[in-house]
């Protein structure tokens, strides 16, 4: 399986919502695509999913035209829509059997997959009384039934509370062991616990694409946290005058320090607190900076 | 098992869980009998509500031929109410599922924008030809009963010339529903076209050649008058092609995918 999408292009009258955006994804990859409200991403998923045309360029998988492709899709959407009147088992019947599967084999397969996501109990209960974590399970249950060789998820776990977030994200953990998977996402811990590979999409436009270690590594900047006492706030001022001190960020009552030759300067560092009589709460010298930051300063200067 | 066939079992299986599978044809079986029951006992009503003063009812004047009432239960019960009901009841064919989004869902699968078009049209017309049949033939009874006979041949030839014209409303209604997103313009762009159709037959005969509606006329002077208009053969095919024109249409609308709001 090899996804491949080709200068994409999408206008919605004078606004540029994916442009000129190309990647490839390959078998077993679990790529996350990440960027903030509005970036495109949705749009991009859908013009995977053969739900919206683009404007320019293609979507091919395994080198055909993706809208000859939609067996070897599964398709699981922001809000997922089943009908309300449908219990999940019947919802089950017909996507499945829209699919092109047999209606023996569904019936044989349902209760499967129904364990799968953790809905066995519920497979008679009307879809109109589902909670929003059963209708996403139900929604991933639909998109894996056919046995796609590629999954599309839009916003997976976005709508959801801290329980049915988890319950999901073990789920996608699970079924990532078997399928493709292409996730959009603006919560970066969910794409970072799950996915190993990022792309990036900022204004429709791809501004990285690269892997969870290369991310990290490539940001790489020692920096030093000091934690110290409100009435100490003066301090900071001093030692943004410091030489060795490239940069000083107040985060709460901690003061994030970068400075060079971290391993030569820290101690100086202390020297000088204690100089001028600060009260020091915590010292720390921390490796990274966290993904959310380093997405921030990608989305935001880029 | 084709795409076609599963979408219009579905159908089925909605109409059943909404129980419009019963009401539709119980309404069109009260306004089948509304027509030979209220022209029958007319006299008699505004006899007893008049008090008789003042009118006088002109005992020839009401002695209608069945035939007439059979085809006045058409042109004046299932053209008014009966186009009122039928668009009302279709208008959430496409519309719905736009709202809800399974339209964009269900063509995430392999699935022909045609098999989803016919599996609508095909499983809704079946439903209005059953209601419609079934109202058109208690009128038959009742009329038999209360009227003279009308010969089995021309009731079941003025039947299949009017479902024509039914099948015309679904496919007009189903193109509205897929074009625009509010219920209440689709119910009101459907009635009032649909009607205004209906009211401009019988203005000139060129009119009535390429108005769907002229289908409803034909079948009403089929009772009338026991025999058809040659001109019933172009006008056949005319509303044909305007069936076909508002399939395409509505084809050409969800494969272009206009029917997304985003």
């Amino acid at each position: 399986m090899k996804l491949e999408i080709r200068n994409v292009t999408k206008r919605f009258k004078d606004k540029m919502a994916v442009n000129q955006f190309s990647m490839e994804l390959e078998t077993g990859q679990c790529v996350g695509l990440i960027g903030p409200n509005g970036a495109g991403k949705s749009t991009l998923i859908k013009i995977i999913a053969d739900i919206l045309n683009a404007d320019e360029g293609e979507v091919v998988l395994d080198g055909k035209r993706i809208s000859k492709m939609k067996r070897e899709i599964g398709y699981l959407p922001q809000f997922p829509n089943f009908f309300q009147w449908m219990t999940a088992r019947e919802n089950l019947l017909f996507m499945g059997q829209l699919s092109g599967i047999s209606k023996k084999r569904l019936i044989e397969d349902i209760p499967t997959i129904l364990t799968k996501v953790g809905l066995t109990g519920e497979q008679n209960r009307k879809v109109r009384t589902f909670s929003g974590g059963m209708k996403q399970r139900l929604g991933i249950a639909q998109a894996l039934l056919h046995k796609p060789a590629l999954i599309v998820m839009d916003e997976p776990v976005s709508a959801l509370d801290p329980i049915g977030r988890r319950e999901v994200l073990n789920l996608i953990q699970e079924i990532k062991k078997e399928t493709t998977i292409l996730l959009s996402t603006h919560i970066l811990s969910d794409a970072e616990e799950i996915c190993e590979r990022f792309v990036i999409i900022k204004n429709g436009t791809k501004i990285e694409d690269t892997t969870m270690t290369e991310l990290i590594s490539r940001n790489h900047e020692p920096v030093v946290y000091v934690k110290i006492t409100p009435k100490d706030h003066f301090w900071t001022q001093l030692v943004s005058q410091l030489p060795y001190v490239k940069k000083t960020e107040v985060i709460g009552s901690k003061v994030k320090i970068t400075m060079d030759n971290i391993e030569v300067h820290k101690n100086l560092l202390i020297q000088h607190a204690l100089n001028n009589d600060v009260d020091i709460v915590h010292f720390e010298v921390s490796g990274n900076d966290t993904l959310e930051e380093i997405f921030l300063n990608l989305v935001v200067s880029a | 098992m084709n795409s076609f066939y599963i979408l219009m079992n579905k159908e089925y299986f909605q109409m059943i869980r909404d129980f419009k599978i019963i009401w539709l044809p119980i309404v069109f079986i009260f306004l089948g009998m509304t027509q030979p029951v209220l022209t029958y006992y007319l006299p008699t009503i505004l006899g007893a509500l008049g008090g008789g003063q003042g009118i006088t009812i002109d005992p020839t004047m009401v002695q209608q031929e069945g035939g007439q009432v059979l085809a006045t239960t058409l042109g004046s019960q299932f053209d008014q109410l009966g186009i009122l009901i039928i668009v009302i009841s279709m208008m959430g064919m496409i519309q719905a599922d736009k709202a809800s989004g399974m339209l964009a869902f269900i063509l995430t699968r392999p699935v022909t924008v045609w098999s989803y078009i016919a599996g609508k049209v095909i499983s809704n017309f079946l439903l209005v030809i059953v209601s419609v049949t079934s109202g058109y033939f208690v009128s038959y009874l009742y009329v038999n009963y209360l009227f003279t006979d009308v010969p089995i041949s021309h009731m079941l030839s003025a039947l299949l010339i009017y479902l024509i014209w039914v099948l015309f409303m679904i496919s007009f209604t189903l193109m509205i529903s897929t074009i625009f997103n509010g219920q209440g313009v689709i119910a009101l762009i459907g009635i009032v076209f649909l009607i205004i159709c209906r009211m401009i037959t019988g203005i000139h005969p060129i009119i009535d050649l390429i108005n769907p509606a002229g289908m409803s006329q034909h079948a009403m002077s089929l009772l009338f008058t026991g025999s058809v208009d040659s001109s019933i053969y172009v006008s056949l095919f005319i509303t044909f092609l305007w069936v076909l024109f508002t399939l395409l249409v509505s084809h050409l609308w969800i494969s272009q995918k206009k029917f997304q709001q985003d």
